[in-house]
């Protein structure tokens, strides 16, 4: 649905994007993630049409931006970061103004305009002036706004950033609920977002893909092991002994005492559960388990670690300023 | 472009602005009309407007101050940029619109001219009159397109503003800036001067080229504001 290659932006010698490609299938959400000023809203803002990029190209459904921006467009409804609203006009009066800016048809519109209402939970405001409405109903007005003309894209820049709990959490509801239809381009730095819609994710920082893949490659344990947290009440040697005596168990790590039980990683091979044995030797022994869990990579700690590893980038990307001057 | 259109006449009207501006305005009718047409007891009203017409460099620049500088401020320019309507359709828009507003104020005006043929035995000059609404508004018309155009440089309505009234007041005295230098440039700098031409409609008369001067003077200036968004997005 949407084919990114070597994009690339410059702003004066500052290297916003660099040979940045990805892409996104139909129907997928990717998460797209990087710390500020990493370059995810430059990217949305050349896919959606605002600024024009320095080389590369966008294809959104077989179309290119710079060649058909008009066809491009009108697959994509955008939600820029700070939602994109006219103060003076009622909520009615300014989705009414996007239906006509989007030229959808006159026979559409009512209906559509009744989905939005109700998709979007602010049928009982449309009467209002938007200057006057909280800040969660001015993120919904402006995801309405995306959403009229019903685009099979949608890009939707940081959405839940200053909202509440509770509104955070029935925007994503919003955004699982389209994911049938729609393919949507979610950037945001909030991680756990990240794992509760997205299918798959590009990492970005300083302007290049860092990381991408789906996102339970992301999470899942690293290398040839598997890895669990265990507690366990009882002495702490005993425990260690009998838990390198199950077979399977490759290695146990003693990592710190929680009240009575003790906490000890627990390392088998892949494909080898030893689940069932731990409990079953633990439990001869009349060692309790308190708690077992397996231990994947968060995603905080993948992006804290790509983010890190990438120092270097930073420097490359500062070097022509620090020799000619920003400009 | 008529949605463009039709959503700055509707934002002029709901905020106080349309309606300031046209009670100033004719306020400032109302006087010349009181000073030349009542206290001189004459029935050519194309005297007033003229009088008026000089005011227009501050009305015109607030007129359009805020419709391009609000779009970049209140970050609704992504939306215009965003939509599949080109950039142009929505300069377009803007334009028609303020040149609307200021066309339902120079309506407005008639009833002076309408009330004076009620006042007199001999009537109101229909050629001067008629030809000084033509003038006026030509002249308006032509400082909406370049105020608009400063407009389109900041993101700060005061500055729109200011920045048009400069423009405009360089352009007024561009007549008197061109006669003190002489020579080929002088003339070229008086050719320019939107005011020369003014009485050639104002005093009765008709005059193609004059005319063809500040249509094709807004066409330029508006199409340099489209000019200048578009280049905007390269940066």
């Amino acid at each position: 649905m949407i084919e990114i290659r070597n994009l690339t932006k410059k702003y004066g010698q500052f290297m916003a994007l660099d040979d940045v490609s990805f892409d996104v299938k139909k129907g997928e959400i990717l998460g797209f993630l990087g710390p500020n000023g990493a370059g995810k809203s430059t990217t949305m803002n050349i896919l959606t049409g605002y600024i024009p990029c320095t080389s590369g190209t966008v294809k959104v459904g077989g179309y290119e931006i710079m060649e058909e921006p008009a066809k491009v467009k009108r697959q994509i409804g955008y939600l820029p970061e700070l939602p994109p609203l006219y103060m003076d006009m009622t909520v009615d009066e300014y989705l009414k103004f996007m239906f006509e800016m989007k030229k959808v048809p006159l026979a559409r519109r009512k209906a559509q305009m009744d989905d939005i209402l109700y998709l979007v939970k602010i049928g009982d405001i449309k009467k209002r002036l938007i200057k006057n409405l909280s800040k969660g109903y001015k993120q919904r007005v402006g995801f309405a706004q995306a959403l009229v003309g019903n685009p099979p894209v949608l890009v939707l820049d940081e959405p839940t950033v200053g909202l509440d709990p509770g509104q955070i959490v029935e925007i994503r509801k919003l955004i699982s609920s389209l994911r049938h239809d729609h393919t949507i381009i979610l950037s945001t730095h909030i991680l756990s977002e990240v794992s509760a819609v997205c299918s798959s994710v590009v990492m970005i920082n300083h302007g290049r893909i860092a990381a991408s893949g789906s996102v339970s490659d992301f999470t899942a344990s690293e290398g040839s092991v598997n890895k669990f947290l265990i507690s366990v009440v009882g002495n702490k040697n005993t425990i260690q002994k009998v838990i390198s005596d199950v077979n399977g168990v490759r290695n146990v790590t003693f990592l710190r005492v929680d009240k009575d039980a003790s906490i000890f990683s627990v390392e088998s091979g892949k494909g080898v559960d030893i689940r069932r044995p731990l409990f079953n030797e633990l439990a001869r022994a009349s060692l309790p388990i308190i708690e077992l869990k397996p231990e994947g990579r968060s995603l905080e700690e993948i992006f804290i670690d790509i983010v890190n590893n990438d120092k270097n980038g930073e420097s490359s990307r500062y070097a022509a300023d620090a020799k000619e001057g920003r400009k | 472009m008529i949605t463009v259109y039709k959503r700055e006449m509707n934002a002029y009207f709901y905020s106080p602005v349309a309606y300031s501006i046209i009670a100033v305005f004719m306020v400032l009718v109302g006087l010349f009309f009181w000073v030349y047409n009542l206290l001189y007891a004459s029935t050519d009203f194309s005297r007033a407007l003229s009088m008026t017409s000089t005011y227009l460099t501050f009305i015109m620049p607030i007129l359009t101050m805020k419709l391009l500088s609000d779009e970049r401020r209140n970050g609704t320019e992504v939306l215009l940029r965003t939509s599949p309507v080109p950039m142009w359709k929505v300069v377009l828009g803007k334009y028609f619109a303020s040149l609307t507003l200021y066309a339902i104020m120079l309506a407005l005006t008639a009833i002076y001219p309408i009330l004076m043929t009620f006042m007199t035995d001999d009537g109101v000059p229909t050629a001067k009159t008629f030809g000084g609404y033509v003038a006026f508004f030509l002249l308006g018309a032509t400082y909406l397109a370049i105020s608009l155009f400063a407009s389109s440089f900041t993101e700060s309505q005061v500055v729109a503003a200011i920045s048009g009234i400069v423009v405009l007041l360089v352009l007024y005295y561009m007549q008197s800036i061109g006669a003190s230098i002489g020579g080929k440039f002088g003339a070229v700098l008086q050719w320019l001067s939107p005011l020369r031409r003014y009485s050639d409609f104002s005093l009765g008369g008709f005059n193609f080229a004059s005319l063809f001067f500040y249509v094709s003077f807004s066409a330029m200036m508006v199409f340099f504001t489209i000019l200048n968004v578009e280049r905007r997005r390269w940066q």
